[in-house]
């Protein structure tokens, strides 16, 4: 159970930071709704999830925090990616890549190769 | 690095709640209105367009716990949460809860406080640099060396007695000192030797202090530093150097109020100025355990601050004369058996081929002032040394008495086991006369004398040989104490899980995990141990003090222990309180958390099966531990039981003389000045002025007084026995009217008149002519017993030698009296072959007899002194009751603390038998109430609970008894007319506990026959 919400928190996280460094300083629903929009209906979260994972990488410095004014003029946090965010940017993605290279690899992979 | 970064803001979190959860909250709320917008834009209608913002944001409450979790350190803010659910649960108990904190309070408090003292007298270290490469010098041969004194100042435990085998002890001579420390085998060498009675003069009223006289080298061979000044330096150890004084830090601070000015200042020690140059680092009070020093002198000025130079005997180069503790610090480039060897070469040929000083010979070069004292063809006495004083010093010894067959010199010998009160010399002298090979040599090849280099650490035991038994002991009953404490609470815990199950039932219902469940049970039981651990770690600290303070106050001169809280003692404390908490918390916890929560919520105990089957073998664990505790208190209850009627058998011990309205105390002319003939004159004129205060019966004085540890023993040739063959006899200098004053009744013969006095003198200062009559002697009983049988005493002379080359001529003895058995050094001793003399030189204790009670006339006693000689201090003045508790004083102390002990141990055990009855009791409400409703009698119900109870009793007792037998066998050597299985104690504690039990089980049982049927049926 446990292991499996990690490996979710991960990915959302990924999806948190590229979103921020893609567009900017953005509050919380922005961000879900650009997560959303990018992933469509494959991606199946509650909301509310992201909150939890914008938390972890505030406290680990990837993100930094502050109240501005929202689109209808109302109080709303934004958030917007540290130069330590974008340096985990960076590593996560190339992790990420290297990992689905590998999976795509092995994926393709038949019986002949390994012979 | 970000894992850290996260786990700090966690931490902080954690600590500083507020803030987060609002601000959640404001994002919650603001990120529903946006979506709620989207949806209206979408063309919901507002109701409906919030429902689905929200159904999209997922649950609220779960997102919280998430981020919540997310936010803080979980385990730190459930342990917080189990902590204070834990308080609430312990405060809605108070009486368990303060039994329970008690329990363990005193477990640990009694541990830590013995502990704290088994630490300070047992495992400090040596306070000096690098005490790891220090060494202590000892030798040992088959046979003891042929030496004329052998002086001990207690540093380390020494076992030499004339014609003993195997001997062994860490005292040399000077000279053989002096040799080692050429070798250049060490870095450095270092002798010392205790300074004796120090009465100084110079800053502020005349006082006594105690020193120690330290070779050149010592300072630099410890290591030490001066904390102002300088300390004594090679330079300083010669003879034709200014005499020079190092102070004790404390002594400094106390004395001279920690000023740089005392350096520099002149004082007097026995009426010899010494400059004070400087102060020994503050962690450095004393060298050997437990030994405090107020200065420390040069050696070389050893021989000038002596009172008596009679017992110099030219220490300071014969090498029959041993005194000094020798060590030194080890060097890199000489491994230590290498170093070894050589000392022993060394010592070997010395002893085997070095020269004797003859006996004559060494009286010859002693001293100007006095001719030496003499005596017979075994010459008696030589060191009742005047000079390290008897009460003087204050170190404890455990030499056996000297003397014996064989016995050349006599000394001053402290009685085996009280004696605290040192220095003392024993000479194991050779066999005398007849056999007469000149050369002398010490020792033979055969008798292979070697040296044996061991840690100082361990080789310089000083008190602590002293208190290491009786230390043992009590840890051992602490020990005890801790296990009965914790089966204590290890009961109430189980008996109050019993109870709690519905409780945990209902958590484990809720959704609480079972590893949750037990987590708080052992919260709750190391919370309880945490707190009973610091109560107990305050009751320790406070006993500690007391203990060190009674024993300080029973001491002579100031013990050098420092007690204090030190990372081992906490580390101790620290794991008992856990593993306690822990002991105690497991076994009930795991039982809560595998509760089958059904019946249990249904709230009926006994109800199915696998419950009852559960409980039954909890239930014999409780009835287990209620037994081992019983048993363990019946342990320390013989233990304590034997220890007080050891206590009561010696305070009954028939002394033989009267000690009530007795007061007495030490007094030393030759501090003063006084020689030779003044000496007794000044005694004469005391004593009278002193016998006409008003209130004083009559007054006395003696070399020491009786049973004050003090003994002398005295060699002489029986007549019609082989010649060279020694008989001894313990021997006391006395005053006149002392059989009087003590009221010792007179059996045969008379007392001694000035003419016996005249004689004794006569005797003592010079070699006797040859045609010097015979000391007057009465002797006691047991001398009468031991070498007179049928013979008439009074006119029987013995001890006349012509005199010889090795031995000196002796006027002898003539018995003119016989008096009553008395205990002479201790209440234990069974050496009771006396003979009193009459006393003509050296210190004196004086002894009154009062009419009424003595405190009352210590003023007017100290005013008749001052109008004598207004700078002769009184020493030791206490009354001879006071010098008596002073001799129990250990012995007071283990029985004091071991009554204690087990009284605590008695409480305990009933606190559980009281528990558990209890217990039982309300877990049979509905049980008894069927009885009772089905006609049982409560006499009936009483007895059921009652048999129980007294079941349990028995079987601890019985099997306590067993233990008891095969531990206090190690007692026997504390006890005294007692045996260790000794039948009336083991019956009498017995008997006591089969009594406190029977009350401890009345109450719970008589709240059995109170329960009303219809209230316990109707009880689920």
């Amino acid at each position: 159970m446990r292991q499996k919400a990690d490996v979710q928190q991960g990915t959302l996280a990924l999806m948190v930071l590229k979103t921020l460094e893609v567009l900017g300083p953005l509050h919380g629903y922005g961000i879900a709704r650009r997560i959303e929009q990018i992933s469509g209906d494959a991606l199946e979260v509650n909301q509310g999830t992201l909150y939890p994972v914008l938390l972890k990488l505030e406290q680990e410095g990837a993100i930094a925090s502050e109240w501005g004014a929202s689109e209808n003029n109302r109080k709303a946090r934004f958030y917007r990616l540290t130069r330590g965010g974008r340096r985990q940017l960076q590593a996560e993605r190339r992790d990420w890549e290297q990992t689905a290279a590998i999976i795509e690899r092995f994926l393709a992979a038949r019986g002949e190769d390994l012979g | 690095m970000s894992a850290l970064r996260r786990f700090f803001a966690r931490l902080g979190n954690s600590v500083a709640k507020e803030g987060h959860e609002e601000r959640l909250n404001a994002e919650i709320e603001e990120h529903l209105a946006l979506q709620t917008a989207e949806n209206i834009r979408g063309g919901m209608t507002p109701e409906e367009a919030r429902r689905q913002a929200v159904l999209k944001f997922g649950a609220v409450e779960a997102i919280k716990e998430d981020y919540r979790a997310e936010r803080g350190l979980p385990f730190l803010e459930a342990l917080a949460q189990d902590i204070r659910y834990g308080l609430r649960i312990l405060a809605k108990s108070p009486g368990f809860t303060a039994i329970a904190i008690l329990t363990l309070a005193l477990g640990i408090g009694a541990n830590t406080a013995i502990f704290s003292l088994i630490d300070a007298v047992m495992l400090r270290t040596l306070p000096v640099k690098d005490p790891s490469q220090l060494v202590l010098l000892r030798w040992n041969g088959r046979k003891p060396p042929q030496i004329q004194a052998y002086m001990t100042s207690g540093d380390c435990p020494n076992n030499i007695r004339p014609g003993g085998e195997n001997p062994s002890g860490c005292s040399f001579s000077e000279p053989m000192f002096r040799e080692f420390a050429q070798t250049r085998l060490f870095s450095g060498v270092a002798a010392f030797a205790d300074a004796g009675r120090l009465d100084l003069t110079g800053n502020g009223a005349a006082s006594v202090i105690s020193g120690q006289l330290v070779s050149g080298d010592f300072f630099r061979t410890l290591g030490l530093r001066a904390a102002a000044g300088r300390l004594i330096e090679p330079s300083d150890d010669m003879s034709s150097a200014t005499a020079v004084a190092v102070l004790n830090y404390g002594y400094w601070q106390s004395a001279f109020g920690g000023s740089r000015d005392a350096i520099g200042r002149t004082i007097e020690l026995n009426s010899v100025p010494f400059t004070i140059i400087g102060v020994a680092e503050q962690r450095f009070s004393g060298f050997a355990p437990g030994t405090h020093d107020d200065v420390w002198l040069p050696l070389a000025d050893a021989k000038r601050i002596t009172t008596d130079l009679t017992f110099w005997m030219n220490r300071e180069d014969n090498v029959a004369y041993w005194w000094l503790t020798v060590v030194a610090r080890l060097e890199a480039k000489t491994p230590e058996p290498q170093a070894q060897a050589a000392l022993t070469g060394l010592f070997r040929n010395e002893m085997i081929h070095g020269p004797v000083p003859s006996f004559v010979a060494s009286i010859g070069m002693a001293e100007p002032p006095r001719p030496m004292p003499q005596s017979g063809p075994a010459p008696v006495k030589l060191a009742p040394s005047a000079e390290p004083t008897p009460t003087a010093a204050g170190l404890p010894a455990s030499m056996p008495p000297g003397g014996g067959p064989g016995s050349q010199n006599m000394a001053f010998v402290p009685a085996p086991d009280t004696a605290q009160k040192s220095p003392k010399a024993v000479s194991p002298g050779s066999a005398p006369s007849g056999q007469v090979q000149p050369p002398m040599t010490l020792s033979t090849p055969d008798d292979d004398p070697r040296i044996t280099l061991v840690p100082a650490q361990s080789g310089l035991t000083g008190l602590s040989t002293y208190y290491a038994n009786p230390l043992y002991v009590l840890m051992a009953a602490v020990g005890i104490i801790l296990l009965i404490a914790c089966a204590n609470v290890a009961g109430l815990m189980l008996a109050r899980s019993t109870s709690r199950q519905r409780e945990m039932a209902v958590r484990l219902a809720l959704g609480a995990s079972p590893g949750r469940v037990v987590r708080q049970l052992l919260t709750e039981s190391v919370m309880l141990s945490v707190f009973g651990g610091v109560l107990g770690i305050i009751l320790a600290y406070w006993g500690a003090h007391a203990i060190l303070s009674f024993v300080s106050s029973n001491q002579p001169r100031p013990i050098g222990y420092a007690l204090g809280v030190d990372p081992r003692l906490l580390g101790f404390t620290v794991a008992v309180a856990v593993l306690t908490g822990i002991l105690f918390g497991l076994a009930p916890a795991f039982r809560s958390a595998r509760v089958d929560f059904a019946p249990a919520l249904k709230g009926g105990f006994g109800v199915s099966a696998s419950t009852r089957r559960v409980e039954g073998r909890w239930l014999s664990a409780g009835n287990a531990l209620v037994a081992a505790q019983v048993a363990l208190a019946i342990v320390v209850l013989v233990g304590a039981g034997l220890l007080l009627r050891t206590l009561k058998n010696l305070r009954s011990e028939d002394i033989g003389f009267d000690a009530h309205n007795l007061v007495i105390f030490d007094i030393d002319p030759t501090l003063a000045g006084y020689k030779d003939a003044q000496i007794e004159s000044f005694y004469r004129d005391l004593q009278s002025r002193l016998a006409a205060t008003p209130g004083v019966k009559s007054a006395s004085y003696s070399q020491h007084p009786l049973l004050s540890g003090l003994m002398m023993k005295i060699g002489f040739h029986w007549p019609d026995t082989p010649q060279g063959r020694m008989s001894e006899a313990n021997f006391l200098e006395i005053g006149p009217e002392f059989f009087q004053t003590m009221r010792i009744p007179f059996l045969l013969g008379r007392d001694f008149n000035a003419s016996d006095y005249e004689i004794a003198n006569t005797n003592s200062v010079a070699i006797p002519a040859a045609d010097s009559p015979p000391t007057p002697t009465i002797v006691n009983q047991a001398f009468v017993a031991k070498y007179l049988g049928k013979e008439e005493p009074v006119g029987k002379q013995f001890g006349q030698s012509a005199g010889s080359d090795m031995m000196p001529r002796s006027a002898g003895y003539e018995i003119v009296g016989v008096v009553r058995d008395t205990k002479y050094a201790n209440l234990r001793s069974e050496d009771s072959v006396t003979m009193y003399l009459p006393q003509s030189r050296g210190g004196a204790s004086f002894e009154l007899r009062t009419a009424a009670d003595p405190q009352a006339l210590l003023p007017a006693i100290r005013k008749a002194v001052a109008q004598l000689n207004p700078n002769l201090p009184l020493f030791h003045v206490k009354t001879e009751s006071e010098q008596i508790d002073e001799l129990l004083f250990q012995e007071r102390l283990i029985a004091r603390l071991f009554g204690f002990f087990g009284g605590l141990a008695l409480l305990l055990a009933c606190i559980g038998l009281y528990g558990l009855l209890s217990y039982e009791v309300s877990r049979r409400t509905r049980e008894i109430g069927i009885r009772m409703a089905l006609g049982a009698q409560p006499e009936r119900v009483l007895k059921l609970v009652l048999r129980q109870g007294l079941g349990l009793a028995i079987v601890g007792a019985v099997v306590g008894i067993g233990l008891a037998l095969g531990v206090t066998r190690y007692l026997q050597s504390m006890l005294y007319g007692v045996k260790w299985n000794d039948p009336g104690t083991i019956a009498a504690v017995a008997v006591l506990l089969a009594l406190v039990a029977l009350a401890a089980c009345y109450i719970p049982a008589r709240r059995a026959t109170r329960v009303a049927p219809m209230v316990a049926l109707r009880d689920e």
